[in-house]
């Protein structure tokens, strides 16, 4: 069990910047549980056997 | 009047092409519709009633002078309002897009357009289909027609999709499914909805949601009239460098009604044992009609699919915030809320997290590919709940509490991230009268046995034929 993702505003208000985005500090409060919640799932796949597995969008296209 | 509204796309083009019915009177029997019940219903954005009627006229005059160009000639349809349609606006439910007329046909609107259909106006959807409750902010949340007070969704995103069709306002729709879009607005609005294979079918002309996820595909009242669309629609597209050169077979050939020998896969943990208790039921009850029909059918799991929400909420988040991210710098306001809100959570996924996700993408998809080595089909709900009421945020499944958002999502979007094709048709009724809808998955680029699978359950039943009380 990997412990819960926390994540201040001032760290969300840097990480929007670098992407263009000026978001208030309200906003990105508002934010805050969505992407501390979305992080944490993301821990996790760290944890699946995957590594030999190339990255692949869709494979299908023939 | 009422024959020509609840015909089958296929039994249209039959009544055209014999005579027996004129385009013109078609178009207008479902334009009288629109008019009566759309106020209520909310399913379309735009109505082209006098385009509409020109192209039925036009239609006519071809079928009385023996030019006869296919199965759909006459017969009208409605698009979902993210498909580029040549001198009709495009919002794709957006403030933003509220004035954009394209200049040309998205390739599935022109391909249809040339197998002689009709398009009746442009029907409503979440706000740039970026939500599985089908809301809208600017035009109106689309109500499901099954619910007589009309105050439970549709599903989304393609919400105007289920709507018309499930109500006769229009006999087919084309919709865009990225983590359901398609199958979950089927299942709560009882009508047959097909994901096809990724690169099955052009994108080419429609508006993005997330690039790798998103598919394009019919919605109808039958199977059958899925197989007409698809045919239509599908191939190889120099626009979309996605898109397969494999060669398109004539789907309504499949359509046998034969089941016997065809090896069928009940999706059970993850799937059909989250369900609800009444659309469990009614989807092992299917299963069992598909058994004394001739297949064979076992159960099967697939123990990866629980990295799916995580990982493909990583992909779509990226990709969505990719397409908008000019617009959400400098119009961030014009989103409704909370579209607003999921794209802004692209902005904290790194390279490595969607990387990760799309290795995952991998790991998922062959544990799709082998559990179809084994059978031709899998079985599982399209959506574990029926139509849930506006603005209700939370339910209960089998395995406990879950957001709504998420439980009408989380059946579909397995085959959004593998890309396998998935049909959703309805296979019963809820205690209080609402659909349920069952999923089938196929093999890559075997629609043809998707089909033949729904065909075949719907000559067994007929929830398919059962019209909503607005109705």
């Amino acid at each position: 069990m990997l412990a819960p993702v926390e994540i201040d505003v001032a760290t969300l208000r840097r990480m929007a910047a670098l992407g263009g985005f000026a978001w208030t500090d309200a906003e990105l409060e508002s934010l805050r549980p969505t992407v501390e919640r979305l992080l944490e799932m993301l821990e996790r796949l760290e944890a699946v056997p995957i590594d030999e597995l190339e990255p692949t969008t869709q494979y299908r296209v023939l | 009047m009422s024959e020509l509204i609840w015909a089958s796309m296929a039994d249209l083009g039959r009544m055209i092409a014999t005579k027996e019915a004129s385009p013109v009177e078609v178009v207008r029997a479902h334009l009288d519709r629109i008019a009566a019940l759309d106020a209520k219903l909310r399913a379309f954005i735009t109505v082209c009633a006098d385009a509409a009627l020109q192209a039925a006229r036009a239609a006519e005059a071809d079928l009385m002078a023996g030019k006869v160009v296919g199965p759909l000639h006459g017969v009208p349809w409605a698009p979902k309002d993210l498909y580029s349609t040549k001198g009709i606006r495009t919002t794709g439910g957006s403030k933003i897009l509220a004035d954009s007329v394209p200049r040309a046909d998205a390739t599935v609107v022109a391909r249809l357009g040339a197998a002689g259909a009709i398009v009746l106006g442009k029907l409503n959807m979440h706000e740039f289909a970026y939500g599985p409750e089908g809301l809208n902010a600017h035009y109106g949340d689309a109500r499901n027609p099954w619910d007589p007070g009309a105050h439970r969704i549709t599903g989304g995103s393609s919400s105007g999709s289920g709507a018309a069709v499930a109500a006769g306002l229009a006999p087919g729709s084309l919709g865009s499914d990225t983590g359901g879009s398609i199958r979950i607005p089927a299942s709560l609005c009882g009508i047959t909805g097909l994901k096809p294979t990724y690169g099955r079918v052009s994108r080419a002309g429609v508006l993005p949601l997330a690039w790798s996820m998103d598919h394009v595909g019919p919605m109808t009242r039958t199977a059958r009239d899925c197989a007409l669309i698809l045919h239509a629609i599908a191939g190889y597209d120099p626009a979309d460098p996605t898109t397969s050169v494999l060669p398109v077979p004539d789907y309504t050939k499949a359509l046998t009604g034969d089941m016997t020998g065809l090896r069928v896969g009940l999706l059970r943990a993850h799937f059909t044992d989250v369900a609800a208790a009444d659309v469990r039921a009614a989807v092992e009850a299917a299963a069992k009609q598909l058994e004394r029909a001739g297949a064979i059918v076992d159960e099967v799991n697939l123990a990866q699919v629980i990295h799916v929400a995580a990982a493909s909420s990583a992909i779509v988040a990226s990709e969505a915030l990719a397409y908008h991210a000019a617009w959400m710098r400098s119009r961030a306001q014009d989103y409704q809320p909370d579209v607003r809100e999921r794209l802004r959570v692209g902005a904290f996924v790194s390279g490595t997290h969607y990387l990760r996700a799309q290795q995952v993408r991998a790991l998922v998809s062959r544990e799709v590919d082998e559990a179809l080595a084994k059978r031709d089909v899998l079985l599982a709900p399209a959506t574990p709940i029926p139509a849930t009421i506006l603005g209700e945020r939370q339910t209960t499944l089998g395995d406990g509490k879950s957001d709504v958002r998420s439980a009408l999502i989380r059946l579909t979007r397995p085959f959004n991230f593998s890309g396998h094709p998935a049909c959703a048709a309805p296979c019963g009724f809820t205690g209080s009268g609402l659909p349920i809808g069952l999923q089938i998955v196929g093999r890559p680029f075997d629609e043809a046995t998707v089909l033949r699978v729904v065909d075949a359950y719907q000559r067994l039943t007929d929830w398919h034929t059962r019209r909503p009380p607005s109705a």
